[in-house]
Formats: structure tokens, C-alpha cells, sequence
């Protein structure tokens, strides 16, 4: 059973990024993030500092480091929308920041199957906690589950696995 | 235990950045009535504590105030309590003082009513130790110049005879004594008879013929014939009546209460009196006709010249 929050196994191996990367890949996320959704909706589709969130959080597989870097992206996601308080995101990616980052530490997440079954998992995990979120501190009706959900945790986790596949070009060699 | 803490450190991280994030959000979010979430999240929190501090201070306050109150209300129900005791013991005397005033309000104007007659008022002080003999003592002696056989009286009627004089009190024998007797008539029929006493409480009339119609209610005065009582002054009325032999069996019932004799007139001589009945009492200024009380005798009598012997 995982055990969710613990260190990492030492023997599972802990990937490391050239210098910058992880910075320049989550500002590009985010700046992507906001410039396409100038093109249409369907930009809507693909949560790109979630995929980034979920990347980096299993690739360090250190769940403080986890939750710090879900919780930065998700407060900078916020604050770059203009409407959207400080946090909404935040409170969501930091809490998949820390779950991304534990799991990474106990299943394998180098498989594309793999990979695509944890973005879809952690695609309703991080809308559920916007839901919560919206709907206790906003009052906001945001839905738990819909088709619509549905279809774009599939897109999205169809998204990342070749997405992945580019990031791990930025690693460093052991 | 530092192996649990590092073990749940990450945990805790996560706990404190989203709530720190939480608190963010609250910060910027207005809920209802345009007011800031944390502001209404942070009175949510201390409302209660607030709540239950006061209830907690009024508690023990009211317990407080209560135990300071009953212990003050203690006090005050006892004080209240001997004050009570004191106006109940104060009322006690004025009724008593009341009803003095009344009966003696009721002899003066006996005395007014009767100015020709000298009398002597006195105050009954105590009576025969001896179940058996009806007799009483009066305030008044040989100083006030009783003698033996003077009448003694109320406006009700008569009372019985003086039967032993000291210094200063007189023994008076009356009616309803087994050794007491009465000149008596029938007020109207005329038909005479002695009242004699009994032993009982109530005397009879003795030396009536069975031939003599009398019914219960009858009244009887004195006849004045045995020098003691002025003529005509009630004695009482028949109670009872049945034949006998030689004479009827009349049980009379007294005019005067004498199992409740308080006030006296003891009548200085056995001059005619035509008796009248007493007005209505309501002068305060009985109290100062008052019989003088036990220890103090013979200074009413001495003040008043009508009451001096002829």
C-alpha cells in the first residue's frame, strides 16, 4: 500500500535537471498557459502547469520539494488570470505537487501507460480540489465530474506522455 | 520520536502552505454582506470563545451575586424575622391596649349615665385558686374605703358582693359562688326569688312556685332587698326552667360576663339607682377614668369626689 508522505525509497533513482531548467520549463508552462488562451477554447483542454507540476513532482520524488513547487506555479497560475483570488490554484497544485512527488517515490513513472494513468488520475484529483475550493471559499458551483472533465483528463493525460518524453531530455545523465 | 517527526514533517508542510494558501484566498474572498472571508472566518472562530466567556463570567457572576444575595438575604430574613416578632408583640398591645380602652370607655359611661350612684372603679387583679369557689380579687381595699357586702357590678350587670378587705384589694364573692345569694324578681311578672349560686357557672333563681309561668328568656333583676344591690339592676335571664319540688328548677344565665371580668364598679353605697343601660363607648377620654392599676390604688377615688362614700 502506498504510503503517502513518506521519503522517498533511497534506492529509487532521483532525477536530476540542468541548471535552470525546472525554472525555465515552469515560467515557459505558465507563459504558454496564458498566451494560448488568447487562441480559443481549446486551449481550455491542456493544463500545462499542472502537467509541469506532475512532471517535476515525480521526477524529484521528494514531496516537500513537491508541494513548494505545485504550490509556486499554482499561486503564479493565479495570479496571472485576472480574476481568479490568489490561492484557488495554489491550494490545488501544491496538494498535487505533494501527491505527484510521493507516488513518484513508489510506482513506476518512466512507463508512457504509466505516465498517462497518473496525469489522468491526478487530473480529477487536482478538479476536485478546485471544486472543493470554489465551491466552500467562493460559493461558486464548479462541477466534480462531468463528461467534458472526462474527455480533457484523457486529452491532457494524452498530452503528457509525449511531453514527458521531451522533459526527460532535460535531465542529466547519472 | 525524531524519526515520527521527520517522518511527518512533509505532511506538515503541506498542511501549513495550504492552509497558509487557504488564508490567502479567505483574505481576498468577500462572502455574503461584501465582508472579507477571513474577517468572517476570524469572528466565526472567536465568537464562540467569546460566547463562552461570557457565559462563563455571567455564570459565575450570577452564582457569585446569588451566594453574596442569599447570604445578604439571610441576614436580612433574620433581621426582618426579630422585626416581626417585635411589630406582632407591639400589635398584641395595642389590640390588648384597644380593648381596654373600649371596656373602659363602656364602664365611664356606665359611671356618666349613673352620676347620682357612688361608685368606685377597679380592676379585677386575680381570682380564687379553688376551682369550686367564684370569687376574684380587685384592685381596691381598705384604702379606698371599701367595707364588706358593697356591691360590685358592670354595666352588663351585677357581679356579686365584697367578701374580704385588705389595705389594698378586696376579695368579691360572686353570683354563681355556692355561698352567694341574690334578692331577685322577675322584671316582669314582679314575682320574687333569690339567685343563688351553684357551683356551676351558671346560678338559679330559687323560691318559684311551679304555678309561675316563666320562660327561658326572662329577665331578672334585683329586688333591692337584701341591701347589697340598688333595685332593679339585671342580673340575668332564665336560661332553662323545668318544675320541681317544692320549687321550679331556674337556671339563669348571668348578664355580666363573669369568666371575663376585667373592669369593676364596686358600688360605695346601697342607694336607689335607676339602672339604665350603658351608651355606646367611644371616648378616648375613658383612659383617663381608668381604674388605676394593681399598685397603685385608692388615687382615683381620692381625684374624684363622686367616687368618695356617702
Amino acid at each position: 500500500m502506498l504510503n503517502v508522505g513518506e521519503r522517498s525509497d533511497p534506492n529509487v533513482e532521483v532525477h536530476k535537471f540542468y541548471g535552470g531548467a525546472v525554472l525555465t520549463v515552469c515560467l515557459l508552462a505558465l507563459v504558454f498557459q496564458a498566451f494560448l488562451h488568447k487562441y480559443g477554447r481549446w486551449s481550455e483542454l491542456i493544463d500545462l502547469p499542472l502537467l509541469v507540476t506532475i512532471y517535476f513532482g515525480v521526477s524529484r520524488r521528494n514531496p516537500v520539494t513537491g508541494l513548494f513547487l505545485g504550490g509556486t506555479i499554482g499561486i503564479l497560475q493565479d495570479a496571472l488570470s485576472h480574476d481568479n483570488p490568489i490561492g484557488m490554484y495554489g491550494i490545488a497544485k501544491t496538494m498535487v505537487g505533494y501527491l505527484a512527488s510521493s507516488v513518484g517515490g513508489r510506482v513506476d513513472t518512466e512507463h508512457p501507460l504509466s505516465r498517462f494513468g497518473l496525469v489522468f488520475f491526478l487530473f480529477h484529483f487536482h478538479q476536485i480540489v478546485l471544486a472543493i475550493t470554489q465551491r466552500v471559499l467562493l460559493n461558486h458551483t464548479a462541477p466534480l465530474f462531468t463528461l467534458r472533465l472526462f474527455l480533457d483528463s484523457l486529452v491532457t493525460a494524452a498530452f503528457a506522455v509525449p511531453l514527458f518524453a521531451l522533459l526527460d531530455r532535460l535531465r542529466r545523465g547519472s | 520520536m525524531i524519526d515520527t517527526y521527520s517522518r511527518h514533517r512533509p505532511l506538515a508542510l503541506l498542511a501549513i502552505v495550504v492552509v497558509a494558501q487557504v488564508l490567502l484566498l479567505a483574505f481576498q474572498v468577500k462572502g455574503e454582506h461584501d465582508v472579507r472571508m477571513i474577517r468572517y472566518w476570524a469572528v466565526a472562530l472567536v465568537t464562540p470563545l467569546e460566547r463562552a466567556g461570557t457565559w462563563s463570567f455571567s455564570k459565575v457572576g450570577g452564582a457569585w451575586g446569588g451566594y453574596v444575595g442569599l447570604r445578604n438575604a439571610r441576614a436580612e430574613n433574620e433581621r426582618m424575622r426579630v422585626e416581626l416578632d417585635q411589630l406582632r408583640l407591639r400589635n398584641r398591645e395595642l389590640e390588648s391596649q384597644a380593648a381596654q380602652a373600649q371596656r373602659l370607655s363602656t364602664v365611664l359611661n356606665f359611671r356618666n349615665a349613673h352620676a347620682e350612684a357612688s361608685m368606685l372603679a377597679a380592676q379585677v387583679i386575680g381570682s380564687s385558686a379553688d376551682p369550686t369557689s367564684h370569687t376574684l380579687f380587685i384592685n381596691r381595699g381598705e384604702h379606698d374605703r371599701l367595707r364588706m357586702n358593697m356591691g360590685v357590678v358592670t354595666p352588663d350587670g351585677i357581679v356579686g358582693k365584697i367578701v374580704e378587705v385588705l389595705p389594698d384589694a378586696a376579695q368579691v364573692l360572686l353570683i354563681n359562688d355556692k355561698d352567694s345569694g341574690v334578692g331577685a324578681l322577675f322584671s316582669a311578672t314582679r314575682t320574687h326569688g333569690v339567685v343563688r349560686g351553684s357551683g356551676d357557672p351558671e346560678p338559679r333563681m330559687e323560691y318559684v312556685v311551679n304555678d309561675e309561668k316563666v320562660q327561658p328568656g326572662d329577665a331578672i333583676v334585683t329586688s333591692g332587698e337584701d341591701r347589697i344591690f340598688p333595685k332593679d339592676f339585671p342580673i340575668g335571664t332564665v336560661e332553662s326552667c323545668k318544675p320541681g319540688s317544692p320549687f321550679q328548677v331556674i337556671r339563669v344565665q348571668p348578664s355580666a360576663r363573669l369568666d371575663r371580668l376585667e373592669e369593676v364598679l364596686v358600688l360605695l353605697s346601697q342607694q336607689e339607682v335607676a339602672f339604665k343601660k350603658p351608651e355606646a363607648p367611644a371616648t378616648a377620654a375613658a383612659a383617663s377614668a381608668a381604674p388605676a392599676p394593681s399598685g397603685a390604688p385608692a388615687k382615683t377615688a381620692a381625684a374624684n369626689p363622686s367616687a368618695a362614700p356617702q
